[in-house]
């Protein structure tokens, strides 16, 4: 290694140094000490005690944890099913010359820029029975319906309300990919006779792979952490029907069991690690 | 645990609540033996310079006090008179809210970032004492409170639910008991008598509701049915019912008189006389305002929401105690004040709980909050047993410390928490909901209460 090699390296590494010790100090460290945490019985005060895998087991057969985690998948299939889609089929629209292209890009990005408690809240005021959404159905003769009471509706009005607030980072995310298509492809296409649908599907998808796997794994990642919206519009509620995986280790926290809370953390990190990796290994290598 | 790890931890805290804040406190010196503050009268601001006993250590000291009452705080006023009358204590006063006290009191406790003092809601004791974080207050008092027996100033249902395994954990603030709020007005003008049995309360709701838009569905003068532990408990108790076993060692809700009591709640909403409490029902307030409540359960910290809320409506809101199938009963609650284990600065903050527990500061939880003082030296004050004009020229408070003489407090066992919330909880909306009989309900929720009690 030459000098100057070594003397550009160690200028890199001085560089990092600040980012790299906030890392171990409020990243690192706390992850180590909160998986040590997973295998005790601890609760904040007392000296922990090694309880091996008991947390994991009392977890995994938890039927309050089992809905937990199933209503944890259920929002991200639906979250996952709509927003990307919708996120996606608003970046194709917008990236047409319309009039106003500027005004609905930010219209639809600024939910993104919302608290996710105000816009869970308006959200929570339009669900309630003397709301917009019932007063627009009376209107019109249909029965109201309470969205938020009947664990039936419950998550999916949730979902609804998520969808809502982030599909604007999709469309952003979309429309910047959308621009980095050449253009030759289209008119190669077209050359070939292909239609609007036929360069969908054989141009701007194939294209948009990389953002596409991009969107969902942050989605998914995103999703699977859901909680805001939960514990502002029903508290885990009703009858568990919204209950999900953050929202458990919630409850293990403000119980003072900390090596549950723990361990659901590590769960949750486990089942997104696996996701993530499962993702790049089938979606990601044709890149 | 040692010095070194101890930043580790904390961070590992911090890093796993989902939401945190916390303070530190200031360093402490060595804390000094219990000692007993003389007690003072005389209005707060007016408080003169203790002579401290020997035994205090005057080391000037900053305690951090989290309070979570709000705008309407009787706290924060009383701190002008407590600098002059403890000169040598700093109070460093933080105003929190009631909905993330308790995560965040979780935080601070195990990231050792506690507060001295705190304002701490009675159902949150059992945890945190059968978790070791309150201080025993009983060895820090010598079980004296401004000079006086500390059994002696509470009523005994009070007296006992400060304690945990024998011993003071906290110095009760305030006092919830439930008793019957209704629109006077109406009952009156209807020929409706005030309810004292569970017949007459299903019969008085059937009378009291109005279908105003001819759908069927009565939509005004409802009773009120919140889907949770704290309004079901009531009729439990009032049915004879309890919690738990009298070990504490298994569920007793899902006994005959715990299923007869869920399903005399959920009848009143079968019959149309009530109205289920769900998220979606938006602001209390506003359906005291716009009629759609007529009855409801509540404890007295109701009557300054009413007050402040719905000034308009004086003259129309009574209460009375509740009706009872078997016996009368509530749930016993309210606000303490504690001293974490971890404190720096445990005899300063005990001082101040006692400076706050004087009669003078104690009527303050009324004049500012619209609570119940929990002390009977307040409760007996002129400013609590005056006729009220906004309850029609009642005296309210004679009826909840009438309903504290036979009300019961939650169980005090490690698992409280999640017993209540969301075990019991979940099986009373359940039922309310009819996605599941009472029976069923409360069985599964006692097999879970079961499993959290042999943990």
């Amino acid at each position: 290694m030459t000098l100057a090699r070594l003397r550009r390296q160690s200028i890199g590494y001085a560089l990092i140094a600040p980012a790299m010790l906030v890392a171990i100090v409020f990243l690192f460290v706390p992850m180590i000490v909160s998986a040590f945490w997973s295998f005790t019985e601890y609760n904040g005060v007392r000296p922990p005690t090694w309880v091996g895998l008991d947390n994991y087991a009392t977890l995994l057969g938890n039927a309050r944890f089992q809905r937990s985690f199933w209503n944890t998948v259920a929002f991200v299939v639906m979250g996952m099913g709509l927003g990307p889609p919708l996120g996606l089929a608003s970046a194709l629209l917008l990236n047409r010359a319309l009039a106003f292209r500027g005004l609905f890009r930010v219209a639809f990005f600024l939910p993104v820029m919302t608290s996710l408690v105000v816009v869970a809240t308006i959200w929570k005021m339009l669900y309630n029975e003397g709301g917009l959404i019932n007063t627009v159905l009376t209107a019109f003769s249909l029965p109201g319906h309470g969205w938020l009471s009947d664990p039936g509706t419950a998550l999916p009005a949730i979902v609804v309300a998520s969808v809502w607030q982030g599909f604007g980072f999709e469309t952003v995310v979309f429309l910047a990919a959308l621009g980095g298509i050449p253009r030759d492809y289209y008119d190669a296409a077209k050359v070939d006779g292909a239609g609007r649908w036929a360069q969908l599907r054989h141009v701007t998808l194939p294209g948009l792979r990389p953002t596409i796997l991009f969107v969902y794994i942050i989605g998914i990642i995103g999703s699977f952490q859901v909680f805001d919206q939960i514990f502002v519009m029903t508290q885990g509620g009703p009858v568990n029907a919204t209950r999900t995986l953050v929202f458990h280790l919630y409850d293990k926290f403000n119980s003072l069991d900390l090596g549950e809370a723990s361990a659901v953390a590590y769960f949750l990190f486990v089942v997104l690690a696996s996701l993530s990796w499962i993702q790049f290994r089938f979606f990601g290598e044709r890149e | 645990m040692n010095r070194l790890t101890r930043p580790a931890v904390a961070l590992a805290a911090l890093a796993l609540a989902v939401s945190a804040c916390g303070s530190a406190a200031s360093p402490s010196p060595t804390s000094p033996p219990a000692t007993q503050a003389p007690a003072t009268q005389g209005p707060a601001t007016e408080a003169p310079v203790e002579t401290p006993a020997p035994s205090i250590d005057t080391t000037p000291v900053t305690i951090t006090v989290w309070d979570y009452y709000g705008e309407a705080t009787p706290v924060k006023p009383a701190l002008d008179g407590f600098q002059v009358a403890y000169p040598w204590i700093t109070v460093k006063y933080e105003a929190l809210d009631w909905d993330s006290m308790n995560e965040k009191f979780a935080v601070g406790v195990s990231a050792g970032a506690a507060p001295d003092v705190a304002t701490l809601d009675m159902t949150w004791i059992p945890t945190l004492a059968s978790n070791g974080v309150l201080e025993d207050l009983s060895a820090l008092s010598g079980g004296m409170l401004n000079g006086a027996p500390i059994a002696e100033q509470y009523e005994p249902g009070g007296n006992e639910a400060m304690q945990y395994e024998g011993a003071y954990v906290t110095m009760l603030f305030d006092f919830d008991v439930y008793a019957l709020y209704y629109r006077a007005d109406q009952l009156e003008s209807k020929g409706i008598a005030i309810p004292k049995t569970w017949d007459d309360l299903r019969a008085a709701a059937k009378a009291l509701a109005e279908d105003t838009n001819n759908d069927g569905k009565p939509d005004r003068y409802l009773y009120q049915v919140w889907p949770d532990t704290f309004h079901w408990a009531q009729f439990l108790f009032q049915n004879d019912g309890s919690i738990l076993t009298a070990d504490k060692t298994a569920a007793a809700f899902n006994s005959p008189e715990g299923v007869a009591a869920l399903e005399f709640y959920k009848s009143l909403i079968d019959d149309g006389s009530g109205i289920y409490w769900g998220p979606d029902q938006g602001d209390q307030m506003a359906a005291f305002k716009d009629d759609t409540i007529g009855m409801f359960q509540n404890g007295p910290y109701v009557m300054g929401l009413l007050k402040s809320g719905a000034p308009e409506m004086a003259g129309k809101w009574k209460v009375a105690l509740a009706p009872y199938s078997k016996q009368p009963g509530s749930y016993l609650g309210g606000t303490g004040l504690g001293i974490p284990v971890a404190a720096a600065h445990k005899q300063a903050a005990w001082l101040f709980i006692q400076y706050m527990l004087r009669p003078e500061q104690q009527v303050g939880v009324f004049t500012y909050a619209g609570a119940a003082p929990a002390t009977t030296a307040a409760l007996e004050s002129p400013e609590l047993t005056k006729a009220d004009p906004y309850f029609g020229g009642d005296a309210p408070f004679g009826v909840f410390l009438e309903a504290m003489k036979t009300a019961t407090h939650f169980p005090y066992v490690k698992a409280w928490s999640e017993i209540q919330t969301p075990t019991i909880d979940d099986a009373v909306a359940a039922a309310l909901l009819g996605q599941s009989s009472a029976q069923d309900a409360l069985d599964s929720a006692a097999e879970e209460t079961n499993s959290l009690l042999e943990k």
